[in-house]
C-alpha cells in the first residue's frame, strides 16, 4: 500500500513539476521569486539537500561493502542506486537555477579553477562517475577487491564533496551568516544524517524482503545514527545561533532573527525543529517503535523534510542582511526585494526534481537493480 | 542711505572692523569678468585629462572614481543617467544612491552615498566565477563577458557591496498598448531599450534568452564612453560636481589631487578588496 502511494506521489509530483519545468525553460526566470538581493533560493537549497543525500547514501553503502557491518549486509546496492539517482536530481535543481544553463559545458571546457563552484562541478562529476562504477562493480562482482578500492576512493570523495558544499557557502567572506569555519565540517555530518534518514525510509517502507531480525537490527542501528546526528545538528544550531546573537554582529543577528522570530519562523520551529528533529528524537529512541517498519519509514521522511527546511534556512537567511544597508529602499523594480518565499513555479520545478528522485529510486529498487543483476549473471 | 551708512548701521562690531575701509568711504566698483581668476569647470579638466590618459599604454592607466559626499545632494541624476546610458531594464541598477536619514522626525537630515561598482583591485566576485566570465580587464575594470556568463549568480553572492544585479528579461515598455499613433507600443518603441552599447558592442536583447538576459550585470565605469574620450555618464550628469573620474597614475590629474588628501575613505577596507572608488568625507 505504501509503495503504491509512493509511486502515485512520485507520478503526481512529476506531472505537477512538468508545468514548472516548461515555464522555466521557455519563459525564463521571471516567475521565480529569487532576485538580485536574495539571489539563491529554493533550487539551490534543494541542490544542497539532494547532494547531501547522495553523499550520505554513498557513505552508508560503504557500511556494507567496505566496513562489512553485518546489519547493512545486502543493502549496499540499494544505497548506491539511491546515491546515483539523487545526485543528478540535485544537479538538475541547480541547473534550473542557471540563467544560461545551455552554457554549462563551459564549466568543463573553460573552467576557472580558482572558483570553488567550478571545483564542485568537477568534484560532483567525478563523484557521479565513481558512484556509477561502484554500482556496476557491486552488481557484477561484489566480492572482488576492485569494488573495495573504488569504494574507498568514493568514500573519501563523498566526504570531500559534502564538505565542499559547506565551503561553497562558508568561503564567502561577504556573508557573515555563512562565513563560519565549521560549515565545511558540519556538511559531511548533515550528509550522513540525510543518508541515514533516507535509508530509514527505504528499509522501513520498501525493503520487507530483508530477513526479519536483520531488518529490525538495521532499523535500530539507523535510528541510533539518526539520533546521534540529530543531536549533533541541534548542537551545531545552538552553537551557531547563540554565538551569533551573543556576538551581536549585525548581519548575523539579522539573519538569525529572521529564522527565530522573522518570516522563516514557521519553517524553523514547526518544520525543522518539531517535525524534523523533536518528533524523531522522541520516537526513535524507543526500540519497539524504531524497529517498526512503518514508523521508522515515517521518521525517515520527517527527518528528510526537516533537512530540506534546514538547507533553505541556511541558504536564504544568509542573504537577507543588505550588503549596503538601505540599498533595497532607494531603487525599486522587479526582483529587488529582501523578502523571499518560493513561487509556485519554483515549487513546481522542485516537485519535478523530487518526483524524478522518488520514481527513480522506486523503479530501481523494484525492477532495474534486479534486471541488471540478472543481465550480469547471464553474462557470467 | 549710502552703502557705507548701511554697513555702519547694521554691521556688528567685529564685522565693522572688517568693513572699516569701506565705511571710511572707499570707492566700491564691480569687477569685470576679465578681472576674475579663471576657474575651469571640473568636467572640462577631467575631459582633458581623460584624453591625455588615453594616449598612454592601457596598462599604465589607473581609472579611479572619487565621490565627494559633501557635495552630493541626493538628486539621483547619476542613477538615472546610468539607466539611460546603459539602457538598464527594470530590476537592474548599477549606481543607486543610498540614502540615510539621521535624527527623528521632524528633526531629520539626510546623508547620501552613491554606490557604483568599486572596481576592486582584489575583487571577491571574479575568483568565484566558474567560467571566468567576470574578470579585471587590462585597464583594471571588472567586466562581465555576457556571452560567457552562465548566470549562476555566485559573483552576486560574493560581492560585499551588492554592486551586481541580475537581468531577468524585463522591459519598461512591456504591456504598453498601441493607440492611434499616440501611444506607439512596445513593438515600435522598444528599440530604445534594446540599444545598449555596453562593452563597445550592441546588445539587441530582443528574445527571452538573449544575453544579457539571464546574466549578472554591473557598473563598468562606462568603458564604451571612456574609449571615445567621454567621461562616464554619472560623472557628466552630476549637478553638484560630486563625482570625479580619471587616471590616478597621472600625478597632475584632478583625481590624484583629491585622493591624496587625508579626508578620503574607501568602503569596507577591512575586507582587503582594494576598491578603486574613493569617497571624500
Amino acid at each position: 500500500m505504501i509503495k503504491k502511494i509512493s509511486y502515485a506521489v512520485g507520478v503526481l509530483a512529476l506531472l505537477f513539476g512538468l508545468w514548472g519545468v516548461y515555464v522555466r525553460l521557455f519563459e525564463g526566470e521571471q516567475s521565480a521569486n529569487y532576485g538580485s538581493y536574495i539571489s539563491w533560493g529554493l533550487w539551490v537549497a534543494i541542490y544542497l539537500f539532494l547532494a547531501g543525500v547522495s553523499a550520505g547514501a554513498y557513505m552508508l553503502a560503504t557500511f556494507d561493502y567496505l566496513f562489512n557491518v553485518p546489519q547493512f549486509k545486502g543493502t549496499g546496492k540499494t544505497m548506491l542506486w539511491a546515491s546515483l539517482v539523487t545526485l543528478p536530481a540535485g544537479l538538475a535543481s541547480i541547473g534550473m537555477d542557471l540563467g544560461h544553463m545551455e552554457r554549462i559545458w563551459k564549466v568543463y571546457l573553460q573552467p576557472n579553477f580558482t572558483s570553488f563552484l567550478a571545483l564542485m562541478v568537477w568534484g560532483y562529476t567525478i563523484f557521479l562517475i565513481l558512484i556509477a562504477i561502484s554500482l556496476y562493480l557491486a552488481i557484477k562482482a561484489p566480492e572482488k577487491a576492485a569494488l573495495k578500492a573504488v569504494m574507498w576512493i568514493g568514500f573519501v570523495v563523498s566526504i570531500l564533496v559534502a564538505g565542499g558544499v559547506g565551503f561553497l557557502l562558508g568561503g564567502n567572506a561577504a556573508r557573515m551568516y555563512w562565513h563560519v569555519g565549521l560549515l565545511p565540517v558540519q556538511f559531511p555530518v548533515f550528509a550522513i544524517a540525510s543518508g541515514a534518514a533516507l535509508m530509514l525510509l527505504l528499509v522501513g517502507w520498501f525493503m520487507p524482503s530483508l530477513d526479519g531480525k536483520q531488518r529490525g537490527d538495521l532499523l535500530w542501528l539507523l535510528a541510533i545514527i539518526s539520533i546521534a546526528t540529530s543531536v549533533a545538528k541541534l548542537y551545531f544550531l545552538l552553537a551557531d545561533f547563540t554565538q551569533s546573537l551573543y556576538g551581536g554582529a549585525v548581519d548575523n543577528v539579522i539573519a538569525v532573527q529572521s529564522v527565530l522570530t522573522g518570516p522563516y519562523r514557521f519553517s524553523f520551529w514547526v518544520v525543522q525543529i518539531v517535525i524534523g528533529l523533536l518528533i524523531p528524537l522522541l520516537v526513535l529512541p524507543q526500540p519497539k517503535l524504531a524497529k517498526n517498519g512503518f514508523v521508522a519509514g515515517l521518521m525517515g521522511l520527517f527527518l528528510l523534510i526537516g533537512y530540506v527546511a534546514a538547507r533553505i534556512l541556511i541558504v536564504v537567511p544568509g542573504q537577507i542582511p543588505e550588503m549596503m544597508p538601505g540599498q533595497a529602499e532607494v531603487f525599486h523594480g522587479p526582483k529587488l526585494s529582501l523578502a523571499y518565499t518560493p513561487s509556485l513555479m519554483e515549487w513546481s520545478v522542485t516537485s519535478a526534481v523530487l518526483g524524478f528522485a522518488i520514481l527513480g529510486i522506486l523503479i530501481g529498487m523494484d525492477y532495474l537493480l534486479d534486471y541488471l543483476t540478472r543481465v550480469m549473471e547471464a553474462k557470467k | 542711505m549710502t552703502e557705507a551708512n548701511l554697513l555702519e548701521k547694521y554691521a556688528s562690531e567685529v564685522f565693522a572692523g572688517l568693513v572699516a575701509p569701506v565705511a571710511e568711504g572707499l570707492e566700491i566698483s564691480a569687477l569685470s569678468a576679465e578681472d576674475l581668476p579663471a576657474k575651469e569647470d571640473a568636467l572640462v579638466r577631467m575631459e582633458r585629462e581623460l584624453k591625455r590618459a588615453l594616449e598612454k599604454p592601457v596598462s599604465e592607466r589607473r581609472w579611479v572614481m572619487v565621490i565627494d559626499l559633501r557635495r552630493c545632494v541626493g538628486c539621483n541624476a547619476c542613477t538615472v543617467a546610468c539607466v539611460a546610458e546603459n539602457k538598464l531594464p527594470p530590476g537592474v541598477v548599477y549606481r543607486p544612491v543610498i540614502t540615510e536619514e539621521i535624527g527623528t522626525y521632524p528633526n531629520v537630515t539626510m546623508r547620501f552615498l552613491p554606490r557604483p561598482c568599486m572596481q576592486c583591485d582584489k575583487p571577491p566576485c571574479t575568483e568565484v566565477c566558474p567560467v571566468t566570465a567576470t574578470y579585471k580587464n587590462e585597464e583594471g575594470i571588472v567586466v562581465i563577458d555576457y556571452e560567457q556568463c552562465i548566470g549562476c549568480r555566485a559573483c552576486m553572492a560574493a560581492c560585499p557591496y551588492g554592486a551586481r544585479t541580475f537581468d531577468f528579461g524585463y522591459y519598461y515598455l512591456e504591456q504598453l498598448p498601441v493607440l492611434d499613433e499616440t501611444i506607439v507600443g512596445m513593438e515600435t518603441a522598444s528599440g530604445y531599450e534594446h540599444a545598449s552599447q555596453e562593452y563597445g558592442r550592441a546588445w539587441k536583447r530582443e528574445k527571452r534568452h538573449d544575453s544579457p538576459i539571464g546574466n549578472v550585470r554591473k557598473c563598468h565605469f562606462c568603458l564604451h564612453r571612456i574609449k571615445d574620450g567621454i567621461l562616464p555618464a554619472c560623472v557628466t550628469t552630476c549637478i553638484g560636481r560630486a563625482t570625479y573620474f580619471g587616471d590616478a597614475n597621472d600625478p597632475d590629474s584632478l583625481v590624484s589631487e583629491l585622493i591624496s588628501q587625508p579626508n578620503v575613505i574607501r568602503l569596507k577596507e577591512e575586507l582587503g578588496t582594494e576598491p578603486r572608488v574613493y569617497y571624500i568625507v
